[in-house]
């Protein structure tokens, strides 16, 4: 592989992504904004009506910082989902052109991703910053922690495209594929612990939840990161998150395999 | 008469477009579906922990679901697609279509598409409410529903006004996609019982941006002992939001500059 390709693609999407007009800060501050006042009301709804001090082990603070966490993190990991680079390309035939790049497909779509991380990050700074003092810092917080954390994001950035990856690879033989995006983002929403901490399903459900990938994509970096997770408990949802991350791996080469096979380069 | 005759051709149109795309078709209901169960089990998980959430019950919270489901297929079915491409007409000039047909160009433009695929999935919604509605465990007169029901047709009117409000200023910025991402976070209001709202957000969401009204306010009717007052603050909103829709409609309208030669 040619790491300069590698380098060049990333810094040109990077610079892409940071040329956004005024509107899309605007908005995607104020859909934060909205999200975070329903997360606000829903977990505050649900410590009045229980009348509990703690639920799932959380406090009403400690639940509110996770959601806050979720949602951020949410933003690093979720970058590029629902704009259908891969099945644009598939569709109106611009695909032909990276078969010829010297650089995987997957490779080039992957370091795209990651250039779109620039304005996530970005967000996740200027909205972020002012958290601490709003809702406190979350008490288990630790260097450590976040270390461990950032790695689990870093994963959970992969695996997210890895899952990603083969339903757009599906635009070979559908003709839309957004509706079965959207059904990813809905299910790894709920379990994933993005509508709910994972804490709060069943025990029986949880233990289901730990095998799936989902967990791995927003609860685990969160609860990592929070301090919640401890290292051996680390390295081992790493592991599993690597072994999602190798088993979608084979699922989208397999589909790639057989859409090249029939792909016919159509629309340039 | 001619609106309705006008109407049907839209729906015969609309069907035989949707069966060419038939994997697509099948994708988007199961699409629906997927979100039901997840909203099914949202509010499971939290009912597991509290016996109330925002003032209701399991079972009320229920039937507010079923009103979610139900208002947001009718949505999807009548307006959404149009709604979609009204900013992508503005720009292109593709309006011009619309504005010189011998009907009103905002009938033309909010019900030309009629999704067939949402419409199936709108047979799912009502059904999941006619279930709520039948295992609610206290007693629901007929009066009491059809009430409910008004006010869900309400809410829907006001939804689609509260869309186009959001896209109108197409005919203004030229874009609109940074409207649009605000208008489908603040959906997400309307999807939770209003009950959890205190404070000001409240009183903006049940007033100036009332999303909040959409699907809470005809469940408050069917449950609440002293519905009237809410039943008129909902038609009452949704009247005032349609009339400042079509004035910025037509105010649109004057200051639209086709692009097309």
């Amino acid at each position: 592989m040619r790491w300069a390709v590698v380098r060049d693609l990333l810094t040109t999407e990077i610079r892409r992504r940071m040329s956004y007009r005024a509107d899309f800060w605007l908005s995607a501050f104020a859909s934060l904004a909205v999200r975070l006042a329903v997360v606000w009301f829903i977990v505050h709804a649900v410590f009045a009506g229980s009348r509990r001090s703690g639920i799932g082990g959380y406090d009403a603070q400690g639940m509110l910082v996770y959601y806050i966490a979720a949602i951020l993190v949410g933003k690093l990991v979720q970058t590029t989902e629902l704009e259908q680079g891969i099945s644009q390309d598939i569709y109106e035939g611009g695909l032909t052109r990276y078969l010829l790049y010297p650089v995987p497909y997957g490779v080039v779509k992957y370091v795209q991703q990651l250039g779109a991380l620039g304005p996530a990050a970005i967000q996740l700074v200027l909205f972020g910053a002012w958290l601490p003092f709003v809702v406190g810092i979350p008490r288990d917080l630790t260097a450590a922690g976040i270390a461990m954390g950032i790695g689990a994001i870093v994963i959970a950035n992969l695996l997210q495209f890895l899952i990603t990856f083969p339903i757009q690879l599906i635009a070979f033989w559908a003709d839309n594929v957004w509706s079965l995006m959207v059904m990813h983002r809905f299910a790894s929403a709920l379990l994933g612990g993005m509508l709910a901490p994972l804490s709060l399903f069943p025990e029986s459900a949880q233990r289901i939840l730990a095998a799936l990938p989902f967990r791995y994509l927003f609860a685990f970096p969160v609860e990592t990161l929070l301090g919640r997770v401890g290292p051996a408990e680390w390295a081992g949802g790493m592991a599993i998150g690597l072994c999602w991350c190798g088993i979608m791996a084979m699922v989208g080469r397999a589909v790639w395999r057989a859409g090249t096979y029939q792909y016919t380069g159509v629309g340039i | 008469m001619r609106y309705l005759r006008l109407y049907a051709s839209f729906l015969r149109f609309s069907f035989s477009r949707a069966m060419e795309f038939r994997l697509d078709f099948g994708f988007r209901i199961v699409m629906d579906m997927v979100w039901y169960v997840v909203n099914f089990l949202f509010f499971w998980v939290l009912y597991r922990h509290t016996p109330l959430l925002g003032g209701w019950t399991y079972d009320q919270a229920l039937v507010f679901l079923g009103g979610v489901f139900v208002s947001d297929a009718l949505h999807m079915t009548i307006f959404s697609n149009n709604m979609w491409w009204l900013p992508f007409y503005i720009n292109k000039g593709d309006l011009d279509f619309y504005l010189v047909r011998p009907v009103s160009s905002l009938f033309f433009v909010s019900l030309r598409e009629f999704a067939a695929n949402s419409f199936v999935n709108l047979l799912m919604a009502t059904g999941v409410l006619v279930w709520a509605l039948a295992r609610y465990p206290g007693p629901l007169g007929a009066g009491s529903i059809a009430i409910f029901l008004g006010c869900l047709l309400a809410g829907l009117f006001l939804h689609y006004t509260l869309n186009l409000l959001f896209l109108l200023p197409a005919f203004w910025m030229h874009t609109s996609h940074g409207l649009r991402e605000i208008y489908f976070s603040l959906t997400e209001t309307m999807t939770r019982p209003a009950g959890i709202f205190t404070g000001w957000v409240r009183k903006v969401l049940v007033t100036v941006l009332p999303f909040a009204l959409i699907v809470s306010f005809p469940t408050r009717a069917l449950f609440e002992g002293d519905r009237w007052p809410v039943v008129l603050h909902l038609l009452g909103i949704a009247a005032a939001s349609f009339v400042v829709a079509l004035g910025v409609w037509r105010w649109g309208v004057r200051s639209y500059v086709s692009a097309s030669s």
